[in-house]
């Protein structure tokens, strides 16, 4: 490839993430989607949405008249089910189309994916990229994220998305297998604790778990409130406020031990010679990282073993996508070439 | 170069290694202790070990050791390395595998250890009573044998789903989850010989009422049916691993009562469909049938899974009231395959692998118990034994 060609190609870094899907090209495009994506039921839906597929938001307001797909539910695509690998061909299009690609530009693409889908569907989801792309490298989320913080060596990631929570040492090399951990108490568990809580203390009113959800995403936090958290909800059809303090903390709690637990146990695994290094260096990415009070509550957890120091990383949304773009940025024209 | 770029090529190299399926030419430092120790193990043996392993199975054969050969169809090398950690950490009882080209595993299993026998798994379902007993002792050939009855329909019933999450882990796996992957699994294993229908009972995460399973069972015609759960305890238990294999009848013990309780929950069931169940338990050829294969699938998985978890507790084959297996009128069974409130056998159910194998056990319980029945009885046959039960 000559350099002017290199020069010439616009590279795209996406995070398809279980909750979140974005892009990150390098003519300067960010574009974030929900990773929902819809096909009309019928021809009369065809008709009254005027399109063949609808994404994110859009999705989930005319949801009724949609054959509706969340494709990583739980952090891997479900096998055998043709519709979920549709849906990522679909997702992974619509993202290439809101990066502004120019007709003639040739593309190379990085997309991060969860950790566990990079294990179980790497094939279907290469398969969907190429699509859409000649040039494209699959590589899991944290690993991405890292790769944006310069984080390469004697670091950790955790990743808090909504599918999973991924866990991966980095030691100056791709992170091979028992490098990661993944478990599936993330933000949706988070939310199907706060939706129990809640109809437990106020069966009266009525919530779901769309709104649970943007309560979460609007007041989470671990540890002590900084005040007290007060929404509304329908009660007999009449707008009502509750306190939900309580149950918001114990609900974005639940999913802690189990996080610290594995942070412990994957560093335990280490080589004792660096294991003081990556303790001192664990960065914590994701929608999940946004939790209030979320790195002191995991420094205090830890102290119990080694002191870990635990930094939230400032922009979660794109710290995923914008590393995968560095990557794809950075890679040499000598492996660019036979990709 | 810098130390940074060095780094930043040798990731750049890996990724780009990872991506066109190059094994990954170097490792980080982190690990180095561990790859010190076993340079080897994560790679499948070579053709020197493959010639090392076919000498000793010679000698095995020649000392006349009382061995079976077990084929695992379709282990790659993610299988052989998950058999190589095993036979690792085992060192004492280290599992025998014979590697041979096309990537097929071959186990040599030894036979099942004598504690199958000791816990009562024979234990007759006291359900034959009167004439039926009768006409048995009188046989002395099973009655499947007797009426010709071929299976061709298998209906795989993997529990819970949707908003019925089944027993979950510590870190959130869920037994619905599992056991939908282990029934596609299991599905396309039996699926590649091409003489059975196989068919599932969900197909995705749904709710799928106990009623509207034993239907779906009966419009399909269905010759056996495989009911797969997971276990779980409560936390006082610790870390309990067990494997447990039910086929309907009266209860063994409390613990199998409780177990039904649970897993009959929100069956949808009215009292009236009940008492019309219950009149059916002295269904000898089902009950009968139904034994056999709880046999044949629990001995092949506890042996094998042993080898996973030397901890891993024989519950044994046995008799429980579970509304399922009540209704569906085939010899059917309900497997609790694992126990997910175990730390560490909820970390292996989350590896596909892992699930893989628990398929590919369950798979050859139920092709053994398929083979002892055209042994037993290989002249032609015609009906199918759903067929034969609509006759009768």
């Amino acid at each position: 490839m000559s350099p002017s060609k290199k020069d010439s190609m616009l590279y795209i870094g996406i995070d398809l993430g279980t909750s979140r899907s974005v892009v990150s090209a390098s003519n300067g495009n960010r574009k974030w989607v929900d990773s929902y994506i819809g096909w009309p039921k019928d021809f009369v839906a065809k008709k009254m949405l005027g399109k063949r597929v609808l994404f994110g938001s859009e999705a989930l307001e005319h949801r009724l008249a949609l054959n509706l797909s969340r494709p990583l539910q739980n952090g891997v695509l479900k096998e055998g089910t043709e519709r979920d690998e549709a849906a990522v061909q679909e997702l992974i299009g619509h993202l290439i189309e809101l990066a502004d690609v120019g007709q003639d530009n040739e593309i190379c693409v990085a997309v991060g994916v969860p950790a566990e889908a990079l294990k179980v569907n790497k094939t279907a989801i290469k398969n969907a990229i190429s699509q859409h792309a000649k040039k494209l490298m699959v590589v899991s989320e944290p690993f991405s994220v890292a790769y944006g913080l310069g984080a390469l060596d004697n670091a950790m990631i955790v990743d808090i998305g909504a599918g999973t929570v991924d866990f991966c040492i980095m030691h100056g090399t791709v992170p091979m297998e028992e490098d990661q951990r993944s478990i599936l108490l993330a933000g949706d568990y988070v939310d199907e604790q706060l939706l129990k809580l809640l109809c437990e203390k106020h069966p009266e009113a009525n919530f779901s778990l769309n709104m649970v959800r943007r309560f979460k995403e609007k007041h989470g936090f671990v540890g002590e409130p900084k005040r007290r958290i007060k929404i509304e909800a329908p009660v007999d059809g009449k707008f009502t406020q509750f306190d939900i303090t309580e149950e918001m903390r114990k609900a974005c709690e639940s999913p802690m031990p189990a996080i610290v637990e594995t942070v412990v146990d994957l560093i335990a695994s280490f080589d004792p010679e660096f294991q003081e290094n990556v303790r001192k260096n664990i960065i914590v990415a994701g929608g999940g990282s946004q939790l209030s009070g979320l790195d002191s509550y995991l420094n205090e957890a830890t102290k119990q073993f080694e002191p870990c120091t635990f930094t939230c990383i400032n922009d979660p949304l794109y710290a995923g996508a914008d590393g995968a773009l560095a990557l794809a940025s950075d890679m040499p024209e000598e492996f660019l070439e036979k990709l | 170069m810098s130390g940074n770029s060095e780094i930043k090529l040798t990731v750049l190299r890996g990724v780009y290694e990872d991506n066109v399926g190059i094994p990954r030419s170097s490792h980080g430092k982190g690990r180095s202790r561990f790859l010190a120790a076993s340079p080897d193990s994560r790679q499948r043996p070579g053709y020197k070990g493959k010639a090392v392993l076919l000498v000793l199975l010679g000698l095995v054969a020649l000392l006349g050791i009382n061995f079976r050969l077990v084929k695992v169809d379709g282990a790659g090398p993610a299988a052989m390395q998950l058999l190589e950690k095993q036979s690792l950490k085992f060192p004492l009882e280290p599992v025998p595998v014979l590697a041979v080209p096309g990537d097929d595993l071959i186990l040599l299993d030894s036979d099942p250890p004598a504690s199958l026998e000791s816990v009562g798994a024979l234990k007759d379902a006291g359900l034959t009573a009167g004439h039926y007993d009768a006409m048995l002792s009188g046989l002395g050939m099973p009655m499947a044998d007797l009426f010709n009855l071929e299976v061709q329909t298998i209906v795989i019933d993997p529990g819970h789903g949707g908003r019925d999450p089944g027993a979950t882990g510590h870190r959130g796996l869920k037994e619905k989850d599992v056991v939908l992957d282990i029934a596609r699994r299991l599905r396309d294993k039996l699926a590649i010989s091409g003489k059975y229908r196989i068919l599932l009972t969900r197909e995705e995460d749904r709710k799928v009422f106990l009623k509207e399973r034993v239907a779906f069972a009966k419009q399909n015609r269905a010759d056996l049916f495989i009911s797969i759960h997971i276990n779980s305890v409560p936390a006082e238990a610790g870390s309990l691993n067990y494997v447990e294999t039910y086929y309907f009848g009266a209860h063994t013990d409390q613990r199998s009562l409780d177990l039904a309780e649970k897993e009959n929950h929100d069956s949808d069931y009215a009292m009236g469909d009940f008492r019309e169940v219950i009149a059916r338990i002295g269904d000898t050829l089902k009950t009968e049938e139904s034994r056999e294969l709880a046999g044949s699938i629990h001995k092949r998985l506890y042996s094998n899974l042993k080898r996973r978890d030397r901890d891993l507790v024989d519950a044994g084959f046995k008799t429980g009231p579970f509304m399922v297996l009540l209704g569906v009128e085939v010899p059917s069974v309900l497997v609790e395959v694992s126990c997910i409130s175990s730390n560490a056998e909820e970390a292996r159910l989350n590896i596909p692998e892992y699930r893989d194998s628990i398929a590919d056990f369950l798979k050859t319980g139920i092709v053994e118990y398929l083979e002892q029945r055209t042994y037993r009885n290989p002249i032609e046959r015609g009906k199918t034994q759903h067929v034969a039960k609509q006759e009768r």
